[in-house]
């Protein structure tokens, strides 16, 4: 296929045999925690979309996650006992009912101001479109406007990172509708044909896998396309771009609606294990660590940014097992991070590719001096 | 016949100055056009105006009979203009290969790019370009890691495989040795009759090789317009160039 030689076909292979092999050698209590780190990988691929083939840096990445968290969290509160327990015909969160005012009718439709906008995810799949939808269409308008005016480099950086925070400052805000700080928890489980998916079951992972292996597969090709090439050219030099009679932002603003989606699908997937949503997930400090996992994964690679989010994250959760290293860790995530950006520009995946450059450069002299052996 | 490139009374005022002031000039198919100028005379300004990067104050720019006065940048390329700047600009990520197919693409939209092959014909073009521009053996690599000379004459290929009726050529052989410009001769010759070329250039050994007929721009307007001969014994021309190096 155009683009995909042959080793990097075998890593991303070897990657979905691996990660569909775990559940052979892991309790169930440990593929809960590797899913959630998928949930990651998806996302780290999302920014190495972005920031890798398009350039442009989304320092507000959580937004769309955490839309995507929020919308399949809505559904599953709806689905939870807790909701169910009211005595109501509907159900209603049960935060709902302590933030109500005396005498307020209990449903949905309005027992909080605004409480409606709950309504349609009574049908959990509402809470799965909207998850993968919303942030999609919400980049492509933020995408129209951003890249329409010609904005770039750092300033789309600022615009988004004060998008993220501004949202997580309204979800705070509407308690009533949101449980604000504390986010949405004692969630149900996502059901499809009567199966549910038990954070804690096999196949909640194999979800979660199968999912990561698509988003990868899939965003490749995407990138392998001619319009991924235009997208790379838009980088490079969005003037030449432009004068070759590409509508530049219409790329940028399609890319930056992929990612969007990704990461919206990964916030639902993170819902489904790890049954909550949180205000956490806009905050600016997630939004940069999604950008240090790509880094040093190598933000030219959808794959080595997937491998590199879920990497950091197993070695962070060895490292927070010992007291001592807790703090220490947020110092070597730093420090990993500088040296990555000084002198693995790349990351970990220009070293890997480089290094196959390397071994295929020198097979053919391997092969004179074993003949010249024998 | 039309012309390929119509300028009517082209004008922009950037808060009083105006760097060009009333142009009219039409290039017929095929032809190659120099525009010769002093430092600051507008001829980079020129072709902002036709390519759409600055907008005109007064006149038209028709491109086959067409109106492309005021259209954004990628509409007027799309209308046939090819530009080459006076800083050599390619994507230095992709290689010489991929520079070339995406200069080549003759759709523009997301949605219609979503695919992989190029068809026969495409991939024969795009070898072909690559011989005219002497890269065929680096085809392969990145094109950040090319020479100034060759940087140049894939930017040109990249206009010879976008197939722009009209291209501008903004100071082609700055910054080149002359074995480099001699070879950048060769090609824009190759390029004439296929083109419509409006070329700015200050070597005048070069514009001999490659002239047909020339404009000189003075202080945002025409000065004079003909021959390589006409122009180079005009005395309003050599008044123009008094004090600078000369013409010569
Ligand atoms: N955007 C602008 N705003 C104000 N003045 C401008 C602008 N662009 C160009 N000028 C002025 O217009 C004049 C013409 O500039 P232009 O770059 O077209 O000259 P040129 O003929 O290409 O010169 P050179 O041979 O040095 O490239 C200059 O005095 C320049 O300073
Ligand atoms: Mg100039």
């Amino acid at each position: 296929m155009a683009g995909l030689s042959n080793y990097r076909f075998w890593a991303y292979a070897g990657l979905a045999v691996l990660l569909l092999a775990l559940p052979l050698v892991g309790d169930e209590f440990w593929l809960n925690r590797v899913a959630k780190y998928l949930c990651y990988g998806m996302l780290g691929a999302a920014v190495a979309l972005t920031w890798g083939y398009a350039g442009v840096l989304n320092l507000g990445q959580g937004l769309f996650f955490g839309i995507g968290a929020y919308a399949m969290a809505m559904s599953l509160k709806l689905q939870s006992y807790t909701s169910l327990q009211q005595g109501s015909d509907t159900p209603v969160p049960d935060f709902m009912l302590w933030n109500a005012q005396p005498g307020a009718p209990t449903d949905l439709c309005c027992i909080t101001p605004g409480s409606w906008i709950w309504l349609p995810f009574q049908w959990q799949w509402t809470g799965v479109i909207v998850a993968v939808i919303l942030p999609a269409v919400l980049a492509g308008i933020m995408g129209r406007i951003i890249f329409g005016q010609r904005i770039s480099g750092v300033f789309v950086s600022i615009i988004t990172l004060a998008l993220v925070l501004l949202v997580r400052l309204v979800v705070t805000d509407a308690q009533p509708l949101t449980n604000g700080f504390n986010g949405l928890t004692d969630l149900g489980w996502l059901t499809v044909f009567s199966h549910e998916f038990d954070p804690y079951a096999k196949g909640t992972y194999y979800l979660v896998a199968v999912a990561l292996i698509a988003v990868l597969a899939a965003a490749r090709i995407l990138v392998a396309t001619r319009a991924g090439t235009i997208l790379q050219a838009t980088r490079d030099s969005d003037t030449r771009a432009l004068y070759l009679g590409y509508d530049v932002p219409a790329y940028q603003t399609f890319f930056f609606a992929v990612s969007a989606a990704i990461a919206g699908l990964a916030g639902m997937l993170y819902v489904i294990v790890s049954e909550f949503a949180s205000p956490s997930f806009l905050e600016l400090s997630f939004s940069i660590t999604m950008v240090v996992w790509a880094a040093v994964g190598g933000r030219g690679s959808i794959l080595g940014a997937a491998v590199g989010a879920i990497l950091i994250n197993m070695i962070e959760a060895r490292v927070s097992e010992t007291e001592a290293l807790v703090e220490a860790w947020k110092a070597i995530i730093g420090i990993l991070f500088v040296v990555t950006v000084i002198y693995l520009p790349k990351g970990l995946s220009g070293l890997a590719h480089d290094g196959m450059a390397r071994l295929r450069a020198r097979r053919p002299s391997f092969q004179l001096k074993e003949e010249a052996g024998q | 016949m039309t012309a390929a490139l119509t300028l009517d009374g082209l004008a922009v005022d950037f808060s009083g100055f105006r760097a060009v002031d009333g142009v009219s000039m039409a290039v017929e198919q095929g032809e190659l056009r120099v525009l010769l100028g002093a430092n600051g005379a507008g001829k980079t300004t020129l072709m902002d105006l036709i390519s759409g990067k600055t907008r005109a104050t007064e006149g038209k720019v028709l491109v086959q009979g067409r109106d492309v006065t005021g259209l954004r940048e990628h509409r007027i390329a799309r209308a046939g203009v090819g530009r080459k700047f006076q800083i050599p600009s390619v994507f230095s990520g992709l290689t010489v290969r991929q520079n070339l197919e995406v200069a080549q693409s003759k759709r523009p939209s997301v949605w219609s790019n979503l695919r992989f092959a190029l068809g026969m014909s495409e991939k024969a073009r795009l070898a072909e370009v690559l011989e005219l521009i002497g890269l065929g053996a680096e085809a392969e690599r990145e094109a950040g890691l090319l020479s100034h000379g060759q940087t140049q004459w894939l930017e040109l290929g990249m206009l010879m495989i976008q197939d722009a009726s009209v291209i501008l050529l903004d100071e082609p052989t700055a910054g080149m040795t002359q074995g480099e410009t001699a070879k950048t001769a060769e090609i824009i010759n190759r390029l004439k009759g296929r083109h419509t070329l409006l070329v700015v250039e200050h070597d005048m050994a070069f514009v001999r090789d490659i002239a047909e007929r020339i404009t000189v721009l003075h202080l945002g307007r025409v000065l004079a317009e003909g021959s390589v001969a006409f122009i180079e014994n005009h005395p309003e021309v050599k008044a123009a160039y008094l004090g600078k190096q000369g013409i010569a």
